[in-house]
């Protein structure tokens, strides 16, 4: 019997639209919103933040909040009404995974419970027989021990672990659409390629349909055959997903793959930022919305846009055909520095250690049969260099020790050994104000690094003050150049923290660091919690500031991609040690350290397909990691060689310019290791 | 901002009351210790609204005189815990450490005893008055404010721009004072509101056992003390007193409630992202 369903996509939205009351009137969240998966088929979607993506999701789960209203021509999911049906249909036929793991699992409730909940409530099978099956679901999931596992509670798992237990509670009852919320934002690198291999062999094997929100284009484009760009609750593009990432035609998608930071490409000059932010929302756009951050926009662009369809693909811009061969504008550099080859050292540290221990006095005793907590060695024996006006990239995943190390060259921690030398004179633990005046730090949250209760002026002229640099009218007028420095008018003066948006913020934090004109800046996670096209904008100015101000950065972060656009040198951390540094060109090439050919092998990139044959996958993660002695990567190294890794302090190997990798692997062993980042 | 309208009532009515009190000694319709035997225990009328004592003397005149002095014990008492906690939670938080140790198992020794019993303690080594029932009862309640603002004072000291100040070699007092302090104000300010309720009723049952202001000055608790002999033939002598102090206590803590309300920023209308 032929099916007359068999054709039909399994989601199909017609012309969804979303409108959220709040005191400021009617947020237009979603306008017009039509999508439609196939079964099996996987759709992308994409967008910065506050574009809509997460409401899509809400809205077909039926899980908005009071006043969110909904309106749209149809919503089918396998031929039922999703508005009327979405209660019974989620946690049965679809599932959902949220971006952070450990919030969606509930901490006071074993692993195997949470994962057979779904069963006993809407299979109706009895506790045993659910645990039962939740232990094979968590097997199926690739966890190891999964009895184990089953039985223990959301704090004693990692978080890919987590992630992989809250996979595995959405598929309990087989759905046969999963809807994936940002599902590895907040992994590491490492364990996030473990999590795509897991779905895409899901995909692969049982045939879920999927809807994939993200803002990280190289996910979607590995894991996704459509994909649809949302801009402020409109979808812009939309088409087969190699296609759309190969040639884009919306001037919105074509602007966010010129933002972006390419680890395939290397350091390559200045990216192009998209000026601006997000519409008011509240206020109705009758033509294109994206029309004032646009650098094709014409007068006609104020007229309404249909989302036209031709030849499988969708745009909604009158002039996509037009501007088909223009590159989207990539702003002048400030300053074209030439840079000396080998720049004079600037910071020196050798043998920086730092270790965590508790401490609450109780924690400390001794007690009959508890062994008082052992300490944790963040920063083991980190040597490094910094030259004048020179970057060098710190990456590494979260607990690796790289944001400690920054506050240790900083002396905002307290090293327990090691040395550090600021141009040849040795800095004290407790160091003289001028070496804090010439130090400085940029943070990741701009939400938090400043106070929310001083205006802009205060923040900037805070330094200024402290370091006797400028008073009065003479700071007034600093402060105004700090601004221009970062290129915000000299207004933002009076405003507050909460009157400016995350980039705006960025940058305040960055004129703060400024404002003391330090030599040596660390920046860590400066841009990480940036949408592409602000982050693209902080790096250009970053890179601006180097050639104007000669400042040298320690670059932190964990997004290696980032790091290979900015820095000269890179530097790879793993548990506490550097393993491998050296040029960035050299550090993209073999060869590598094997930590450092899984990190590049994992990062998604966009139009990359054919890498997945040759990608190197880690086992477990950080966390699950054996005594101290030996080389420190050995218990994930897909490259291991025997007792001599867990047993024996790895050599330093030496490649041509300052390239050190520290591994028992002999040099020819490692030079002759695949390229990781080419396409087969 | 919108102002929430239980804050409105609330701060309405502890106004009247504070009015009240500051001109009570002028205004009162009868001299508040004038004895008239003839007068003894008349119920309320138009003459006398709240009745009289066992002394003849007009009990709204008395409780009128009085409101000052549970008003002082109420504020006064609190300002001194605020200036007392404060200081010492954020010092805790800041220096972390055998300071922390020190000022924590302190305060958690003071929080061991029963709020009465330690107001009696340190009464018991005093002569009474309104002046040390105060101070007993500040310092009744400085460890609640020690451990209000170690908390508050730790949860700021982990964000980015306390990081910042200490990246520009700032000191504890800088720190403390202009980066960590106006941040704070807040939920101390809400604390200190409730706080306050808790202070004027500890301060009444201290006078009531005769601890506050001795006699003839008249205070609500004493007042409420005095009363208990007449209890079934005069209860408006010690209904009056305590009519007030509920009305007071009900006020303040409205006001409290309201302006958690205002400054608690999860409590505000969010938008969706």
């Amino acid at each position: 019997m032929v099916d007359p369903m068999a054709d039909a996509p399994l989601l199909d939205i017609k012309r969804m639209s979303l409108t959220y009351a709040t005191q400021r009137g009617p947020v237009h969240a979603l306008q017009d919103v039509s999508l439609a998966i196939p079964r099996g088929g996987a759709m992308g979607l994409v967008g910065e933040s506050g574009s809509g993506k997460s409401s899509v999701v809400l809205a077909m789960l039926g899980l908005l909040g009071q006043g969110a209203e909904t309106v749209c021509d149809s919503a089918l999911f396998d031929g039922l009404d999703l508005r009327a049906a979405a209660e019974t249909l989620r946690g049965r036929r679809i599932g959902v995974v949220f971006q952070d793991p450990a919030a969606a699992l509930n901490p006071a409730l074993t692993i195997g419970f949470q994962v057979a909940e779904p069963l006993v409530q809407h299979r109706g099978l009895s506790r045993e027989a659910a645990f039962a099956r939740a232990v094979e679901l968590l097997g199926e999931m690739g966890i190891a021990r999964a009895a184990q596992v089953a039985r223990a509670y959301p704090h004693q798992l990692s978080g890919g672990m987590k992630q992989r237990a809250v996979i595995a509670t959405a598929l309990a009852c087989e759905p046969e659409l999963l809807l994936l919320d940002e599902p590895t934002t907040a992994l590491d690198v490492t364990v996030e390629a473990q999590i795509l291999d897991l779905l895409e062999e899901l995909r692969r094997e049982r045939g879920v349909s999927m809807l994939l929100v993200s803002h990280n284009l190289g996910i979607v484009d590995r894991l996704c055959d459509e994909l649809t760009v949302l801009y402020a609750g409109r979808v812009v593009e939309q088409g087969a997903c190699t296609e759309l990432l190969g040639d884009p035609r919306h001037p919105y998608t074509r602007g966010l793959l010129a933002a972006l930071p390419r680890v395939d490409r290397g350091k390559m000059g200045r990216l192009a930022p998209i000026p601006g932010g997000l519409p008011d929302l509240t206020r109705p756009i009758e033509g294109c919305n994206f029309e004032p951050r646009c650098a094709f926009a014409v007068a006609a662009c104020a007229l309404p846009q249909a989302l036209r369809a031709a030849d499988g693909r969708a745009v909604r811009c009158h002039r996509a055909e037009e501007i088909a061969g223009q590159p989207w504008p990539i702003p002048e550099a400030a300053a074209d520095a030439v840079r000396p080859e080998k720049p004079l050292t600037l910071l020196r540290a050798e043998g920086l250690t730092r270790s965590f221990g508790h401490s609450s006095l109780l924690s400390r005793l001794s007690l009959k049969g508890l062994k008082p907590a052992t300490d944790f060695k963040a920063v083991d024996g980190v040597s490094l260099t910094i030259g004048r006006g020179e970057v060098l990239g710190l990456v590494g995943e979260s607990g690796c020790g790289k944001s400690t190390l920054g506050r240790l060259v900083l002396r905002l921690l307290r090293a327990d050994s090691g040395t550090l030398h600021f141009e040849g004179k040795e800095i004290a633990d407790e160091p003289p104000t001028a070496y804090r005046r010439r130090a400085q730090i940029v943070f990741q949250n701009p939400d938090s690094s400043l106070n929310p209760r001083q205006t802009v002026d205060e923040a900037l002229r805070r330094p200024l003050i402290r370091f006797g640099l400028a008073s009065g009218a003479e700071a007034t007028k600093e402060v105004e150049r700090l601004l221009d420095l970062v290129r915000l008018p000299p207004s933002y003066r009076q405003r507050y923290p909460h009157q400016m948006s995350g980039g705006e913020k960025q940058r305040i934090g960055i004129a703060r660091a400024l404002a003391s004109r330090p030599d040596f800046l660390v920046c860590d996670e400066a841009v990480s919690a940036l949408d592409v096209s602000v982050q693209a904008a902080v790096l250009n100015l970053l890179t601006d500031l180097r050639d104007e101000l000669d400042v040298a950065y320690l670059f932190i972060s964990h997004d290696i991609g980032v790091v290979a656009h900015i820095a000269d040198r890179i530097a790879v951390m793993y548990r506490g040690a550097i393993v491998e540094e050296g040029p960035a060109r050299e550090m993209l090439m073999p060869p590598y350290h094997p930590y450092t050919e899984a990190l590049l092998s994992a990062v998604p990139v966009v139009g990359a397909h054919g890498r997945a044959a040759s990608r190197i996958r880690l086992t477990g993660d950080v966390s699950s990691a054996p005594g101290t002695i030996g080389c420190r990567f050995a218990h994930r190294c897909p490259r291991h060689l025997g007792a001599t890794c867990d047993t024996v302090e790895p050599p330093v190997r030496k490649f041509g310019e300052g390239h050190r990798i520290a591994c028992h692997l002999t040099p020819d062993e490692l030079k002759a290791m695949p390229p990781a980042l080419a396409a087969e | 901002m919108r102002i929430p309208r239980t804050l409105i009532v609330g701060g309405l009515v502890v106004g009247a009351i504070c009015l009240l009190a500051a001109i009570g000694p002028w205004i009162v319709p009868f001299e508040p210790d004038a004895f008239s035997v003839r007068e003894r225990l008349l119920p309320p009328s138009a003459e006398h609204w709240f009745g009289t004592d066992e002394f003849g003397r007009d009990v709204f005149s008395r409780v009128l005189a009085g409101a000052h002095h549970s008003l002082l014990m109420g504020f006064g008492a609190t300002a001194l815990s605020l200036a007392i906690g404060v200081p010492l939670g954020m010092i805790a938080a800041f220096r972390r450490g055998w300071t922390e140790e020190v000022i924590m198992r302190g305060v958690d020794l003071m929080i061991s005893i029963p709020p009465v019993l330690l107001g009696l303690l340190i009464l018991a080594v005093t002569d009474p008055g309104l002046m040390k029932t105060m101070i007993a009862v500040g310092l009744v309640y400085v460890p609640i404010m020690t451990r209000v603002s170690r908390a508050v004072a730790l949860g700021l000291l982990a964000e980015d721009f306390v990081e910042a100040a200490r990246a520009r070699g700032e000191g504890a007092f800088h720190i403390l004072a202009r980066e960590i302090l106006p941040n704070a104000w807040p939920p101390l300010i809400v604390e200190t509101a409730l706080r306050i309720t808790f202070a004027i009723l500890l301060g009444s049952a201290l006078s009531f056992l005769g601890l506050g202001p001795q006699p003839p000055d008249s205070e609500w608790g004493l007042m409420i003390a005095e009363s208990r002999p007449f209890i079934s033939e005069a209860p408006w002598i010690g209904l009056a007193p305590g009519l007030c102090l509920c009305l007071l206590l009900i006020s303040v803590n409205i006001v409290g409630e309201g302006l958690r309300d205002l400054l608690d920023p999860r409590l505000r209308g969010r938008g969706h992202g």
